[in-house]
């Protein structure tokens, strides 16, 4: 159990030129599942190999619960890490892959035998033993590699992108297995995806990371119902969120061409009669679309561009004054070209200012 | 399959006459010239080291005895000095300690250096120098080998003078009981750039990842080495090896540059390659003994070439 600490993480490379990670703060709990996600290049795999020990912080500390262990050597500190290609040693067999750490760590063999047993019986790999890792399906690699990391009883689990090699089937499969094996061991795991999907489904909290920095750290539920900026909104949910821009004048946020909805931000204050420019997020699933007039509040007017149906669902693109908007609905008669309103409940509506922050 | 099937099978088989004959058209130049060029010359060697011979004429069948005068040569094998150890011991010994000095020497300089430059920044500008040695054609080897250890202008012995050992000074290549192994330092340094190079490239292939998992199971730089890399790189280490021995089999211009036909100074360091080279092309000519001598060299090469062709 360990509680990890970044404190103002900063790494660059090229002596400066490249700056993989700016300033991170992050506390991952006591047997937490963390995830990092972001987009490829953000800077979450070298957050990663920060903890794991595989690079060294160019500012900032790293604490495992008190412990400053910025400058340990990566077996000092204790971890297991999983990696994207799983890294198993080629010319070994599963079974001296799974050994190899406790080997290092001069883990007497009666002890090595009873942890690899152990093992391979959580992960159903026990008939695999002598096999070369050539002879493994990706499935199963991806279990011998998850072995090797569980079997010395680490404090701290990494996992890179460990499901982005598999089947969507398997890919799946393993997601829960992981989460099971997580919640069994209950060791603090920091994983890293660029998937949305794995982040929601699996972590107890997630932080989000775009160009170096930590963006929200949240957990699922709470990201995805209060994005905290326009670019998490946008990152969170499938298809993103909606944002239309407008002006914000007397309660009410007035968008192109005249439309109006009124957004009753409780908390508003002075600066109510003050207009200011500012985005509406809507996310695509919290539109209806009606074909015929509404008198609902808060409702918006376009022309139906698209409609893809996708069998469990349908999203209709409408052009609103040049803005294509999405929204997602069980079923629809609308077709192209069909004038329709898309309404929505206040409780859905996000308000962004200008530097796309969530207003209050 | 059992024996009877496999013939059976063989028999019944139709054989696609025309495939063949396309076949046969292609291998035909290659083997046109594999025949010509190497086993019509050794097919030629064993029958003709049963002759005798006149300058380049076939004389009369005379049995092994080119056989036995040449491994009873002293230029081929001297049995007094080899058991002694004092050179000059003849060709063969000379050639094949040469052999056991220079393998493991440029092998494990090779892997070390391949090691070194790993990681470094301008990895591709020190690689490039040290394959360097590799590029040169082995009698200008020779000649620099002939400048390094000159004892008036050469680098070695000027080396001498700065830190102090001039009484060390001396014409190194003149020196009886030490010219060869100067000669051998000078043919590691060739082979070095060799070797490095294939393990260079083993290195570049083994996945980082790799490595960063045993540093993360807690493995320090030398059982990363022992457990990891030297496990993957052993393949490349049967051809380093392999193609260093056939090289030392087959040295003659480095030997040759540096101390004449004769190989130094009463012969301390002739090789093989040289005596086929001076019972053939200097008077009186022997051409039954080059024969043999050739037919020495290549009976270690052959397996050794061998075993390279049926690597995987």
């Amino acid at each position: 159990m360990t509680h990890i600490s970044l404190q103002g993480v900063t790494k660059y490379f090229e002596g400066g030129d490249i700056v993989a990670n700016d300033s991170i703060d992050l506390e991952v709990e006591d047997g937490e599942f963390l995830v990092l996600l972001g987009p490829s290049g953000c800077g979450k795999t070298t957050a990663l190999r920060l903890v794991a020990g595989l690079e060294h912080p160019s500012e900032g500390d790293i604490h495992f619960d008190d412990e400053r262990v910025t400058d340990h050597s990566p077996s000092d500190r204790n971890v297991a890490m999983v990696f994207q290609n799983y890294a198993l040693y080629p010319h070994m067999t599963v079974r001296e892959n799974i050994e190899y750490p406790l080997k290092i760590r001069d883990v007497p063999p009666e002890e090595r035998d009873e942890r690899i047993e152990e093992t391979t019986e959580l992960l159903h790999i026990e008939d695999l033993l002598d096999k070369k890792p050539a002879e493994l399906s990706g499935g199963q690699r991806q279990r011998t590699s998850l072995a090797r990391a569980i079997v010395r009883k680490p404090a701290v689990f990494l996992l890179d992108e460990p499901l982005s090699n598999l089947d969507a089937k398997l890919r799946m499969e393993m997601r829960t297995e992981l989460k099971r094996l997580q919640d069994e061991l209950d060791v603090t795991t920091i994983y890293v995806t660029h998937n949305q999907e794995e982040a929601m489904s699996m972590g107890d909290r997630i932080a989000v990371m775009n160009q170096g920095t930590v963006r929200q750290v949240a957990e699922p539920e709470e990201l995805y119902n209060r994005p905290r900026t326009t670019w998490v909104a946008q990152f969170i949910g499938s298809p993103p969120m909606n944002l239309i821009g407008g002006t914000k004048r007397n309660g009410t946020v007035e968008l192109a061409e005249g439309t109006s909805v009124p957004v009753d931000a409780s908390s508003d204050s002075g600066s109510d009669t003050d207009s200011a420019p500012v985005s509406l997020g809507v996310r695509p699933e919290d539109f209806s679309v009606h074909g015929d007039s509404t008198d609902a509040d808060r409702a918006i007017t376009g022309t139906v561009e698209t409609v893809e149906p996708l069998g469990e669902f349908t999203i209709v693109n409408v052009d609103v004054d040049g803005t294509s908007v999405k929204a997602k609905v069980p079923t629809t008669g609308v077709e192209r070209g069909d004038r329709v309103h898309l309404t929505f409940e206040n409780h859905d509506a996000y308000l962004y200012d200008e530097r796309g922050e969530l207003l209050p | 399959m059992s024996i009877q099937e496999t013939l059976d099978a063989n028999v019944d088989a139709d054989v696609d006459w025309e495939k063949a004959r396309a076949i046969l058209v292609f291998l035909l130049p290659g083997l046109t010239l594999f025949g010509v060029f190497s086993v019509g010359p050794m097919a030629y060697s064993v029958v003709g080291s049963f002759f005798a011979w006149d300058a380049f004429e076939m004389g009369a069948f005379v049995g092994l005895q080119n056989w036995s005068e040449t491994l009873t040569d002293p230029l081929i094998i001297n049995w007094d000095n080899l058991l002694a150890f004092t050179f000059p011991m003849g060709a063969l010994p000379q050639n094949l300690l040469w052999m056991v000095l220079h393998v493991p020497l440029s092998t494990v300089l090779g892997l070390v250096l391949a090691l070194l430059f790993a990681d470094l920044r301008g990895k591709r500008i020190l690689r490039s120098l040290v394959f360097l040695g590799f590029t040169t054609p082995t009698v200008v080897i020779g000649l620099v080998l002939l400048f390094v250890y000159d004892p008036q202008a050469g680098v070695f012995n000027e080396l001498l003078r700065v830190v102090g050992m001039e009484g060390q000074v001396r014409n190194w290549l003149q020196e009886p009981q030490i010219a060869i192994y100067c000669l051998v330092a000078g043919g590691v340094w060739v082979q070095t750039g060799f070797s490095m190079l294939l393990y260079s490239s083993a290195l570049a292939g083994i996945d980082p990842s790799l490595l960063e998992s045993a540093r993360i199971d807690g493995a320090g730089p030398f059982r990363r080495f022992k457990d990891i890399i030297w496990p993957l790189v052993k393949p490349v280490t049967a051809v380093v090896v392999i193609m260093g021995m056939i090289w030392v089999l087959r040295i003659f211009a480095i030997v040759y540059a540096a101390g004449g036909p004769s190989g130094g100074p009463n012969h301390v360091y002739s090789v093989l390659g040289l005596e086929v080279f001076r019972a053939a092309f200097s008077i009186p000519v022997e051409y039954g003994k080059a024969m043999v001598v050739a037919l020495i060299e290549l009976m270690f090469a052959l397996p050794l070439a061998a075993y390279i062709a049926r690597m995987d």
